[in-house]
């Protein structure tokens, strides 16, 4: 569904991300881990038009959409559900959700709206409040309603679980779980490589801006190598 | 005395409904772009000028120059980001403050040119004066008030309840959340500058049937325009809306119990109070 070949992503003169190629195949949960600074949110950025590709391609489902802008790729059926969250602050929750499906025409927008709230019923609650008002574990679930709301044929997910207390990291990733079981394709970035690798059939490890080792989740995660430095074993 | 309180609120509603229109576009503008579009005073102004040119050369009645006014402001709006902001978009914000006193510069230039240096009044018909109870209102300055009343609804309504006013809203907020969201981000400023560039032509025939424009009067404005934003809060636009009136029957209730020459700066000195308690302007947030 999702293949990048060969591709750098640099930010004027530093190149990040040497040279990668990955595959997500439709209906898959793909993760990649690694530490911070590895390239694997410049990859997302990258895939989502936010930053240029230096040189190689992305392809989804068989176009090539290499340095499309933004919003081309979101029409095309990508969205990202960024790092931080990035809710709009001063817009109400139901704001940012009907925000999330700003490229949709159809007429089911209403009843998508109604079962993101029974999803996140914390979001019926706070309907009208202003998303900067919320937690930060509110907000991370309303990033990730508002990320669905555009029926997306692939979600990204970038460091859903990046300053959240743990239990509330507990509850983000079962919502996770949750999408994926709705037969939604993922695409994961996150720091918490055990909780990743939990949740995903495959993962890539990143190192320094390359891909080291990929595989089968369960198999990374009983990989000596990835036990050492990434799980604190 | 309250009589007179009375007359000057009224005379301050319809200054204060063109210093309104006038931050909304400021306001706008900033919230997308975050430049201090100083040009807007004397784009307003041209429209006040064309809207005249129009009656009185072309023989136009009032009620069709303006709404060709309106549009040939949405155009000029467009021409403005394209031509002159976008191609600073990505650098420094020093470029884009130097390209708008450039622009101010032109566009009060081009008016001189185009409608010569004498003071103008936009000839509207409207001469009736209503007296209620001992308040003479003139029918010109109630149509004004309401005209600015409808745009300013029609504004509120366009942003909060049509999906590219929020997508306005959204690229103001979060960019980069905006793009992930689908939006276009190059067609939103135009859209932008259309909208604000019309609101300010609206608020040029306003001054131009109101009082009179001559060289130099959108300078004035725009320089209202940002203290209204200042003392509403910047960015929002309910802060506009307040800030406007407040400093329109501020001044008018200054001019009418003081003196008119001093009646800017009885205005300012309140905005300073008010700033002196409310840093964030009246219906800004604290950072």
């Amino acid at each position: 569904m999702l293949a990048l070949r060969d591709l750098r992503v640099n930010y004027g003169a530093i190149e990040v991300v040497h040279g990668i190629s990955l595959d997500v195949a439709a209906g898959e949960c793909v993760a990649l881990i690694g530490a911070n600074g590895a390239g694997k949110s410049s990859t997302l950025k990258a895939i989502c038009g936010l930053v240029p590709v230096g040189s190689g391609s992305v392809q989804f489902e068989g176009r090539d959409i290499t340095n499309a802008s933004g919003h081309a790729i979101v029409r095309a059926g990508i969205t990202m559900c960024p790092e931080g969250r990035q809710v709009f602050p001063q817009m109400s929750v139901i704001q940012n959700l009907r925000m999330g499906a700003y490229t949709r025409t159809d007429k089911d927008q209403d009843a998508d709206l109604g079962r993101m709230m029974d999803m996140f019923p914390i979001l019926r609650e706070r309907q009208t409040q202003a998303a900067g008002k919320l937690s930060g574990g509110e907000q991370e679930m309303l990033a990730i309603a508002r990320a669905l709301m555009a029926r997306p044929r692939i979600c990204l997910f970038d460091e859903p679980s990046l300053g959240l207390a743990p239990k509330i990291v507990a509850s983000v990733f079962e919502t996770l779980a949750q999408i994926k079981a709705m037969g939604m394709t993922i695409l994961l970035v996150e720091q918490n490589s055990m909780m990743a690798l939990n949740l995903a059939d495959r993962a890539y490890l990143f190192e320094a801006g390359r891909i080291v080792m990929e595989g089968p989740a369960k198999e990374l995660k009983s990989h000596p190598d990835v036990m050492r430095a990434y799980l604190g074993h | 005395m309250l009589i007179e309180i009375l007359q000057q609120t009224i005379n301050g509603l319809a200054i204060g409904g063109v210093y309104v229109l006038i931050a909304l576009g400021l306001t706008t503008v900033f919230g997308i772009l975050g430049i201090a579009h100083f040009a807007h005073g004397s784009v307003s102004m041209f429209g006040g000028y064309l809207t005249f040119f129009l009656v009185t050369s072309q023989g136009l009645p009032v009620l069709a120059a303006i709404p060709i006014a309106l549009v040939a402001g949405f155009v000029l709006g467009l021409l403005i980001e394209i031509v002159a902001y976008r191609p600073v978009r990505h650098a420094n914000h020093i470029n884009a403050f130097i390209v708008a006193l450039g622009l101010t510069m032109m566009v009060e230039g081009i008016n001189l040119q185009l409608f010569g240096h004498e003071q103008i009044v936009i000839p509207t018909g409207l001469s009736k004066v209503f007296r209620l109870g001992g308040v003479t209102v003139p029918e010109l300055r109630i149509y004004v008030i309401i005209a600015a009343i409808v745009l300013v609804a029609a504004m509120m309504l366009f942003v909060e309840r049509t999906k590219t006013g929020q997508a306005i809203r959204a690229v103001a907020e979060n960019r980069d959340a905006a793009i992930l969201m689908g939006v276009n981000v190059n067609s939103i400023p135009l859209i932008v500058f259309g909208i604000s560039t019309s609101l300010g032509v609206a608020a040029g025939i306003m001054v131009g049937a109101l009082f009179a424009i001559a060289p130099g009067i959108g300078e004035g404005f725009v320089v209202k325009g940002f203290a209204v934003l200042i003392l509403g809060g910047l960015g929002s636009f309910p802060g506009a809306i307040l800030g406007g009136t407040v400093l329109g029957i501020t001044e008018s209730i200054a001019a009418g119990f003081i003196s008119s020459a001093y009646k800017d700066v009885i205005a300012f000195v309140v905005m300073i109070l008010v700033l002196l308690i409310r840093p964030q302007g009246l219906l800004g947030r604290s950072p």
